[in-house]
């Protein structure tokens, strides 16, 4: 009889801290894990491997950073931050870039004349690396709707421990 | 969304699990973040999915100009079911599916949810067979 209460207790305790654990990620922060380059050097800096010409960041160099998700009440964003959102292209898929481009904003189109008005309700993203990065440039303004999250500070590893400030585009035109 | 939800509030079953994981399909009604405002939350029939052609009425109430359109991908269509007084894809355009809330639900069980009622302009009879074909 001691073990099934004992066992009654464990999944009691699991269930609540379970519950609060998923409350607390979905409300207000979470860890994610960074792949990919195209944030590069703000996460995944290249490392100084012997591999030369050829940077290799494996599944133990990664950045983990964590998201904040009480930005998600109002959807009041600044230029500069850095956001987790749901690709336009796949909604399974989550992307992290930085938006260099708010409502109202006209952004330049590369190699033309042209200017975009970004429409109310949605903002331009763009990673900080442009040669390796599927941003706005290919899919176009995104809707703040797909917006999951923003990040605030680089968890691991913990010699990047630091917080993510908000870094002002350098080019393109914004009136 | 008349005739499909009246005129006074209307107390419905919003399901959300269908949305998350992709069963959301044509035909369904659901409930999205407005791609102009997020913080709006609006109600719309889902006319076409990713790689669907789309033939609609640009303006139904002073012209019958249709225009088609494919739906790209990760993106779906969605129409108010009175065309006449519903602001929609028609307007916006396609919206990503990241941006769908949940689904109406059930979506037989209630009488006037669910297939389009027949009672409707025979110029949009022809326009969903020509979706369907």
């Amino acid at each position: 009889m001691r073990t099934t209460s004992f066992i009654w207790d464990v999944c009691k305790s699991s269930f609540t801290f379970g519950l609060i654990g998923l409350t607390v990620s979905d409300r207000f922060a979470s860890v994610v894990h960074v792949q990919g380059l195209s944030m590069s050097p703000t996460f995944n800096p290249p490392n100084n491997s012997s591999l030369g010409l050829l940077t290799v960041n494996g599944p133990s160099t990664d950045d983990h950073v964590m998201v904040e998700k009480r930005c998600l009440t109002d959807y009041k964003f600044s230029h500069g931050d850095v956001i987790v959102f749901s690709s336009p292209r796949n909604y399974k898929e989550k992307q992290i870039k930085r938006i260099t481009g708010l409502a109202g904003d006209w952004i330049s189109v590369p190699f033309s004349y042209d200017a975009v008005r970004i429409p109310e309700g949605h903002c331009w993203v763009e990673g900080d690396n442009p040669t390796d990065s599927l941003d706005s440039r290919s899919f176009g303004p995104i809707p703040l709707g797909l917006i999951r999250g923003r990040v605030t500070h680089i968890l691991w590893p913990p010699q990047r421990v630091q917080k993510v400030d908000r870094k002002l585009p350098r080019s393109g035109l914004t009136f | 969304m008349l005739p499909t939800f009246n005129l006074t509030n209307e107390l419905v079953l919003l399901e959300r699990i269908s949305t998350r994981n992709g069963k959301a399909g044509s035909g369904d009604v659901v409930i999205l973040q407005s791609p102009e405002n997020p913080r709006k939350l609006v109600t719309k029939r889902i006319i076409g999915m990713e790689g669907d052609k789309i033939t609609y009425i640009v303006d139904p109430k002073n012209s019958d100009r249709t225009e088609t359109v494919i739906v790209p991908k990760g993106h779906v269509w969605v129409q108010g079911d009175n065309i006449y007084n519903s602001y929609d894809s028609r307007n916006f355009g396609p919206v990503p599916y990241g941006l769908l809330k949940g689904k109406i639900w059930p979506s037989s069980a209630f009488g006037s949810i669910g297939k389009r009622p027949e009672t409707v302009d025979p110029a949009l009879k022809v326009l969903e067979q020509t979706n369907q074909s």
